[in-house]
């Protein structure tokens, strides 16, 4: 990639008492892209963004801005928009005075500070609040204000920290789709924390996926779920079934109870050799006819737009499917299964 | 309903003391008696004077200042008590304040009256039997109080509202000025009603640091009482005293209760 770094991370450790929050961590961030930090609870993700904001001191590594190195430099000089989990919206100024906040601070003149707010909150389409009070706006509002907030001093990157979680289902998938809009047209270089895949997926440009203080995988969304690096963002990443195999030759493998099916993957296999395959829900094809491996339904749980269905080889192994319509499937009943060769991914 | 039943039986005492109280206050002085004449509203007008209305005022004057001095003194305290990154440092403050607490106002207040009394230390002015000297217990006795109500305040303040205003571009003092002091306003208004309050019926500290050269409400209140026997023109008195005290907390409640209002 030939654009711009415009964050970077280098080896950057952070422990919090015997805590290792952060164990290493190198990431550059490119001018203009929508980058999600994504992981459980507890994996660094949101220290990261606390390193980066400046609200917490890296114990070791550095923090670049635009090259410039600002790992002791204190947050009200980083130049940083950030929207808090909470938005944390300032209860005693009105949605106005919380937009103009960072103007302010700045300096700029008041009749300029009254037509950048009112421009920011059309950006946001958020007309006709400015004289209300944060407690008087609904979460989804508020959210709006504290983006609006974020974005009015046009910070060189936006930082959001899970920006959608407090929001009901519903609007979160609104707002997604809103955010992603005003991301692209502002173009500001932007890093979201999130420990949900479907926003990361759905939202990000590249994602970064975490786990025990370190990057697992940084990648295209497309590339995180088809492509897993390891096990864990296999795991994290959509539903799949793991299985132990053996080679047989370059393109047999064995999988438990002497059960064989040809596999492709990007290199050769060597006889006898011991991998590990996933198959996403989805590449498992269901149905009756020749070819099909037996197996046994072995659980159905129905969804709306997929059904999930469990089930269980001959040789005992299980497996998970996914289904776009709604069979009449029950515990119990044979089914046939399909494992196309180009369907297993190898994993470290 | 039956645990109603103490509180009840308190206010009807109360009630009852309240009554004859304002009972004794229009009830003629007999000078050398404890017995009293018949109706009169001579002991109110003895005490509608100059002469008495200016203690009122005193002591107005006297608690106004020292809540304003209290809080002014007690806020970087407490600030520290609930902020400080250093555990030490926090209790150690913690154990400085409670301290006060375990010896008592009039163990205090003696130990002030060494103090201001030019017995270690010279002073440029004259502090003990003076209003200053009063004014310096009277914050000296407040300020624990005051530095714990303003510390619960300082630590609900959610430091992500700190964190959002430096992130805006504010150095550490502008967050201090437009966001933590604003939200912790609750408890500036709490801390300031209650040494109001409470300074505003002191009695031990200008007692014994006004020595009887600096009195207020209540010191009246005794001295008429006590000293004078004149339980009519004391009664008449505290009622007066009294009438102002609902009348100043009723407006001082409405000015706080609006400061702290607006930040929550």
């Amino acid at each position: 990639m030939t654009a711009k770094t415009v964050v970077a991370l280098e080896g950057v450790e952070k422990a919090y008492g015997s805590v290792r929050a952060l164990a290493g961590i190198d990431l550059g961030v490119i001018e203009g892209e929508l980058l999600a930090l994504l992981g459980p609870s507890g994996c660094g993700k949101t220290t990261t963004l606390n390193v980066i904001a400046g609200f917490a001191a890296p114990d070791r590594g550095r923090v670049l801005i635009d090259g410039a190195d600002v790992t002791t430099r204190p947050a009200w000089q980083r130049g940083l928009g950030i929207v808090f989990q909470s938005y944390a919206l300032f209860p005693h100024m009105t949605v106005a005075e919380n937009v103009a906040f960072g103007l302010r601070e700045r300096g700029v003149a008041p009749a300029e500070i009254a037509a950048s707010v009112t421009e920011a909150l059309a950006l946001v389409r958020l007309p006709g609040v400015a004289t209300l009070r944060p407690a008087q706006l609904s979460g989804g509002m508020q959210q709006r204000v504290a983006l609006a907030r974020a974005l009015v001093i046009r910070p060189r990157v936006l930082l959001l920290d899970e920006p959608l979680a407090a929001l009901d289902r519903k609007l979160r998938e609104s707002m997604r789709a809103e955010l992603k809009e005003i991301q692209r047209v502002v173009g500001i270089t932007t890093i979201f924390v999130t420990h949900d895949q479907h926003e990361a997926l759905g939202l990000a440009d590249r994602i970064a996926v975490m786990n025990a203080g370190r990057i697992e995988q940084l990648g295209p969304p497309r590339e995180v779920y088809e492509r897993p690096a390891t096990r864990f963002v296999a795991d994290f990443i959509g539903a799949s079934t793991l299985l132990e195999a053996h080679a047989l030759d370059a393109r047999t493998v064995e999988i438990g109870g002497g059960l064989r099916v040809d596999v492709r993957l990007p290199r050769p296999l060597v006889a006898g050799e011991r991998v590990r395959l996933l198959i996403r829900p989805e590449r498992v094809e269901l149905g009756e006819g020749a070819g099909m491996l037996a197996a046994r339904v072995s659980g159905v749980m129905y969804l709306g737009d997929h059904t999930e269905v469990q089930v269980e080889l001959s040789s005992g192994v299980r497996l998970l499917a996914t289904v776009r319509a709604a069979p009449p499937l029950g515990p119990g009943d044979p089914i046939g299964v399909r494992l196309p060769a180009d369907a297993f991914l190898e994993i470290a | 309903m039956i645990l109603l039943l103490p509180a009840v039986g308190v206010m009807v005492l109360l009630a009852v003391a309240l009554a004859a109280l304002l009972q004794f206050s229009v009830l003629e002085f007999i000078p050398g008696s404890l017995r009293t004449g018949g109706l009169t509203t001579r002991n109110l007008d003895a005490v509608l004077t100059p002469l008495y209305l200016r203690y009122i005022w005193d002591t107005v004057l006297l608690s106004a200042l020292t809540t304003v001095l209290t809080l002014v003194a007690s806020y970087p305290v407490a600030y520290a008590l609930a902020r400080s990154r250093s555990a030490r440092v926090r209790s150690l403050l913690l154990v400085l304040t409670l301290a006060p607490f375990f010896t008592g106002a009039i163990v205090r207040t003696y130990a002030w009256m060494l103090v201001l009394g030019n017995t270690f230390i010279r002073w440029p002015v004259k502090l003990l039997f003076e209003p200053a000297g009063v004014l310096i217990g009277l914050v000296h006795f407040s300020m624990p109080t005051m530095i714990l109500i303003l510390a619960a305040a300082i630590s609900h303040v959610d430091r992500t509202y700190e964190r959002a205003a430096a992130s805006l571009g504010a150095r550490p003092r502008r967050v201090f000025w437009r966001v933590t002091l604003p939200l912790s306003m609750p408890g500036v208004a709490s801390g300031s009603l209650v040494v109001f309050a409470w300074t505003f019926s002191a009695f031990p500290t200008p007692e014994l640091l006004g020595g009887g050269r600096v009195k207020m409400i209540a010191n009246v209140v005794k001295d008429l009482a006590l000293d004078a026997f004149n339980w009519p023109g004391s009664a008449a008195f505290a009622a007066v005293a009294l009438a102002v005290t609902f009348l100043l907390l009723a407006v001082v409640t409405r000015a706080l209760v609006r400061t702290g209002g607006a930040a929550a």
